[in-house]
């Protein structure tokens, strides 16, 4: 926690690039407008796009690829509404360069249903238990309740509060969660979990 | 798909699944951002560098020379074609403030919009930003409300003298005969530091021209989409009827999205100019200085009493620092007049004074955000009482239940003019008290330091004026008197209820309550009945959604136009059923006499209406369409009473909260878990302000707090288990609905801050900054010395 608090580096706007270093700047222009091809597979199909180096991950399966339920809160890796499945693990697509996603796995929030439709048992939880208010922090918090169950399938509340630690949210106050989390745990041992997140 | 268990067969007061959640968590939300549109051009703002300063020249060649950029547009440019943000008129005003969409000539806060570049795509608008440079002649900043009302202060607008955006003075009752005759005379200083809503969506708007028949369609993210359309007309100088604003799927509001900021007004106009969609999505870093701040207030509060404990009166000397601008609609007036003018909460106070001042300074503006100035009126308020009550050897408990307003004394008009009714003030604060036993926390309290910590127990009662109709002002002195919503039920030729009403949700399910409300005022499946809530081309005039209104205007006018369709539903059955009106009634969707040998459905009914019209006396066929406008005139007291158990480690200065009771009046329930869902996310941001909120400036205006990383917002771990209890009573308004959205904010602030000062107290420290970060405890344990 941040007892002094002090400008991160570089993004007080009053230590924007000026003067010199503005001409060194533009003389990388052609470095930024550089592109690159990729192949990334994302809720089970393959797509190939030829992509700005520069652009995330989030603004690529969002704008590019139009998968608009992966949500960004802060681009800065903090509220983790942008977060979302990479390679089997949960990562911040805001924080990750879409060509670092070359050849990679991902699963976002629509990919959570079965083929038939269904809900995901976390997803049917979190309706269940009113878990969501403005639902902008959704996407991101059923991905890392799904990861949490994955590795952990008997949370404590405890537990299930420092793994959503690092998704904000700003409407419930965090408790109908933990109760959707904890709800779908206790559903998932009474019947036996079918793969959820591929 | 909703819950057909009802309690008591009766859909209000039920907790049914809203319909509304199902897409946000199947992931299918459709957000401002989520919005695209053929040629959309996008755009980015050069905001100033500066707190304070002359605008000598602005250079854009570079800019514009930029491939992919369209156009950059100035603050020049706009003079004459569009009219700026004069402060809205207010009784107590000191001055006028006139907000330019894009600064013109001078800029008064770091943040403030200069230029918008209009390009292909964001990333080459940003990059054209860059490339603006601007000639800044800096002038000397306003940082401290204290410092600019003095005479020697640097003028921020010219109008405006001492600074002062809001002024007044107030006094009710023998204040200074109170306080001579007092037993006990208490004084305290309260500092609340500066915070904002940080909804988890920042803001963002789409502007599309000719897009439909409308010839200017704002998406926008917004809580109140027909004031945005009268005010868009207004300064666009366009008729009202050629704009469309629609409200797409909100990620949070709390107020900061009910003022009118210049950004998308600049996003309409590009339209309209270039006439192609215009996107601007406010991103987090634009968001920390762009959006509209909260609080920022210094308190010296004063209490008179005799020696029981009895208060006599109160006075207190206020100051906002109310930012750069009166906002745009709400005015400056909002926090200083209600935290000065609300402070006997639901206290007996029959004398009180007030001096209050909103005084600019060279920061982002402040406007409404939930529960606006109470949160500090009450922190301050009941850290007061508590001092007092130690003073008189009193139980903080027993001195608040001497003190509030009973059942016996109501209706009560306080010494601030309001009039307390159908409010369980008492009986929240003894549910409260057993709930958690609290006699077992004192005495736990006796008992523990054992590990090294400092326990200690806050325990706040406050009143929270909700559903305010057309008797009362939103802010004193604010000529903005909304208090009329209109709500349109239409049966279609399918039988389905539609609701229509320009209330939109940000997560407060809205129109699953009022669907509820329709089940049982008509008698129909809840799955029968629709509603549209955000576009004003078709739902009917409404302010919207603010001051913890939507439950009792929508649910009030629901209640209205549904007994009038009621009516002509039966009528018209009893000419197709050949039965009396008074043998029939409606359930299951189904129109029936009470001994059932003869129904006919609505779906039959909307159908004949409409194709079989011929067959129908006109008189009988009206039309199932019925408007009703709703003003319940005065507002509806909800009450509550909070406890909090914390433990301070008086090595680290860290607080834990321990445990968190909650006793509610929030009067008639429509849905309980949406509702509790409220009331703990209002908890939430109070516990937020107590403990980590903080937007912090330094002394030449600068933001020192601009990413998530500085400004900290509780997570799941900061915010405890909440122990949730209800003492509710009917309020007086159609159906008994109450609002819930903020007066929990007020709790959570005032109860923690209250524990951590009685945790102090019990090494002889205090604390009178908020929020209590580790370094404002350890002064206050005397552990660090006092700053300079």
């Amino acid at each position: 926690m941040c007892t002094h608090p002090r400008p991160i580096a570089g993004t007080s706007p009053a230590s924007w690039p000026r003067g010199r270093w503005r001409r060194r700047w533009r003389g990388r222009e052609a470095d930024l407008a550089r592109e690159q091809r990729i192949t990334v597979t994302v809720n089970g199909r393959s797509y190939e796009r030829t992509v700005p180096v520069r652009l995330s991950l989030a603004d690529f399966l969002r704008d590019h690829l139009h998968f608009t339920g992966t949500h960004v809160g802060c681009e800065h890796g903090v509220c983790g509404a942008c977060t979302i499945s990479l390679n089997g693990r949960t990562a911040r697509s805001c924080l990750t360069f879409a060509v670092q996603a070359d050849g990679a796995e991902i699963v976002t929030i629509e990919g959570l249903r079965a083929e038939d439709g269904t809900r995901h048992p976390v997803q049917q939880a979190f309706l269940e238990n009113f878990a969501l208010q403005c639902g902008y922090c959704t996407p991101g918090m059923l991905m890392t309740a799904i990861e949490l169950l994955q590795d952990n399938p008997d949370p404590d509340e405890h537990e299930v509060r420092e793994a959503l630690s690092g998704n904000l949210c700003r409407c419930s106050g965090y408790q109908a969660i933990v109760d959707a989390v904890l709800a779908a745990a206790r559903a998932a041992r009474v019947a036996p979990p079918k793969p959820a997140v591929r | 798909m909703s819950d057909a268990r009802f309690v008591n067969e009766r859909a209000v007061g039920s907790s049914v699944i809203p319909d509304e959640a199902i897409p946000l968590v199947e992931g299918d939300g459709r957000f401002l951002n989520d919005i695209k549109l053929p040629g959309m051009f996008h755009v980015a703002f050069l905001r100033s560098q500066h707190a304070h300063a002359r605008l000598r020249s602005i250079d854009t060649k570079a800019a514009r020379a930029l491939p992919g950029v369209i156009k950059v547009l100035t603050g020049q440019e706009l003079l004459g074609k569009v009219d700026p943000f004069r402060s809205m008129p207010n009784r107590f005003s000191g001055g006028e403030s006139v907000q330019h969409w894009l600064a013109v000539e001078k800029v008064r806060f770091c943040g403030e919009a200069i230029c918008a570049v209009v390009a292909e795509d964001r990333a080459t608008a940003e990059d054209a930003v860059e490339l603006i440079e601007v000639d800044y002649d800096p002038l000397p900043a306003v940082t401290d409300p204290r410092r600019g009302e003095r005479d020697d202060a640097p003028l921020i607008h010219d109008t405006c003298v001492n600074n002062y955006l809001i002024k007044r003075e107030y006094e009710r009752g023998n204040v200074d005969d109170a306080f001579r005759n007092a037993h006990i005379v208490a004084e305290r200083s309260f500092r609340i530091g500066r915070k904002q809503a940080l909804c988890l969506e920042s803001r963002g708007c789409v502007a599309g021209y000719r897009e439909s028949t409308f010839t200017l369609t704002l998406w926008i993210s917004h809580q109140l989409p027909y004031v945005v359309r009268h005010y868009l007309a207004k300064h666009l100088r366009m008729p009202e009827t050629d704009v469309r604003v629609i409200v797409p799927h909100t990620g949070g509001g709390f107020g900061q999205k009910a003022s009118i900021y210049p950004e998308e007004f600049v996003c309409a106009y590009l339209a309209l100019q270039l006439r192609r969609p215009v996107k601007w999505v406010e991103d987090r870093i634009e968001n920390m200085v762009a959006s509209t701040h909260a609080r920022d207030q210094y308190l010296e509060v004063r209490m008179a009493a005799d020696k029981e404990g009895r208060i006599l009166a109160i006075s207190s000397e206020v100051w906002v620092d109310v930012g750069a601008y009166s906002t745009y609609l709400w005015s400056a007036g909002m926090e200083p007049l209600q935290t000065a003018g609300l402070m006997p909460g639901p206290y007996r106070i029959g004398a009180m004074r007030y001096r209050t001042r909103g005084v600019a300074t060279n920061k982002t503006p402040v406007g409404p955000y939930r529960a606006v100035g109470r949160p500090s009126a009450s922190a301050s308020l009941e850290l007061l009482i508590d001092e007092v009550a130690g003073k008189l050897g009193l139980d903080p408990m027993q001195m608040r239940l001497k003190n509030l307003i009973p059942h016996e004394a109501m209706p009560y008009r306080n010494a601030n003019n309001l009039v307390h009714e159908n409010v369980n003030y008492v009986p929240c604060l003894e549910l409260a008290v057993a709930k958690a036993d609290y006699a077992q926390l004192r005495a736990e309290q006796e008992r523990a330091g054992g590990n090294g910590k400092l326990r200690g127990v806050g325990l706040v009662c406050y009143a929270e004026l909700t559903g305010l109709g057309t008797s009362t002002a939103v802010g004193p002195g604010t000529l903005l008197q909304p208090g009329r919503d209109a709500v349109t039920l239409r049966l279609e030729t399918s039988g389905v209820l539609t609701i229509a009403a320009a209330l939109p949700s940000q997560g407060q399910r809205i129109m699953t309550a009022m669907r509820q409300v329709a089940c049982d005022e008509l008698g129909m499946k809840l799955e029968d009945i629709t509603s549209i809530s955000n576009d004003t081309a078709s739902a009917p005039y409404g302010f919207g959604t603010f001051a913890s209104r939507t439950a009792v205007f929508g649910s009030g006018a629901t209640i209205k136009a549904a007994r009038e369709l009621r009516q002509r539903i039966l009528a018209m059955a009893a000419f197709l059923l050949q039965a009396p009106v008074e043998r029939l009634t409606i359930s299951n969707s189904i129109v029936h006499t009470i001994d059932r040998t003869s129904s006919i459905s609505l779906r039959d009914m909307a159908e004949k209406s409409y194709f079989s019209a011929k067959d129908i006396p006109q008189e009988l066929n009206p039309g199932f369409e019925v408007t009703a406008f709703y003003d319940p005139k005065f507002g509806s007291f909800a009450g509550a009473a909070h406890i909090a158990v914390v433990d301070v480690d008086p090595k680290t200065g860290h607080v834990e909260i321990l445990r968190y009771v909650a006793a509610e009046d929030v009067g008639t329930v429509i849905n309980p878990a949406v509702v509790e869902g409220q009331i703990i996310g209002g908890i939430a941001q109070g516990i937020g302000e107590a403990l980590l909120e903080e937007l912090v400036y330094d002394e030449q205006g600068q933001p020192r707090t601009v990413t998530l990383a500085d400004f900290l917002v509780p997570s799941a771990l900061e915010i405890p288990r909440i122990e949730l209890h209800h003492a509710n009573t009917p309020s007086a308004a159609l159906g008994g609905f109450k609002g819930c959205g903020e007066g929990s904010t007020t709790g959570g602030l005032a109860s923690v801050v209250c524990a951590i000062a009685d945790a102090l107290r019990r090494k002889g420290g205090d604390i009178h900054e908020f929020p209590a970060t580790p370094e404002r405890v350890l002064r206050g344990l005397g552990v660090l010395s006092p700053q300079g």
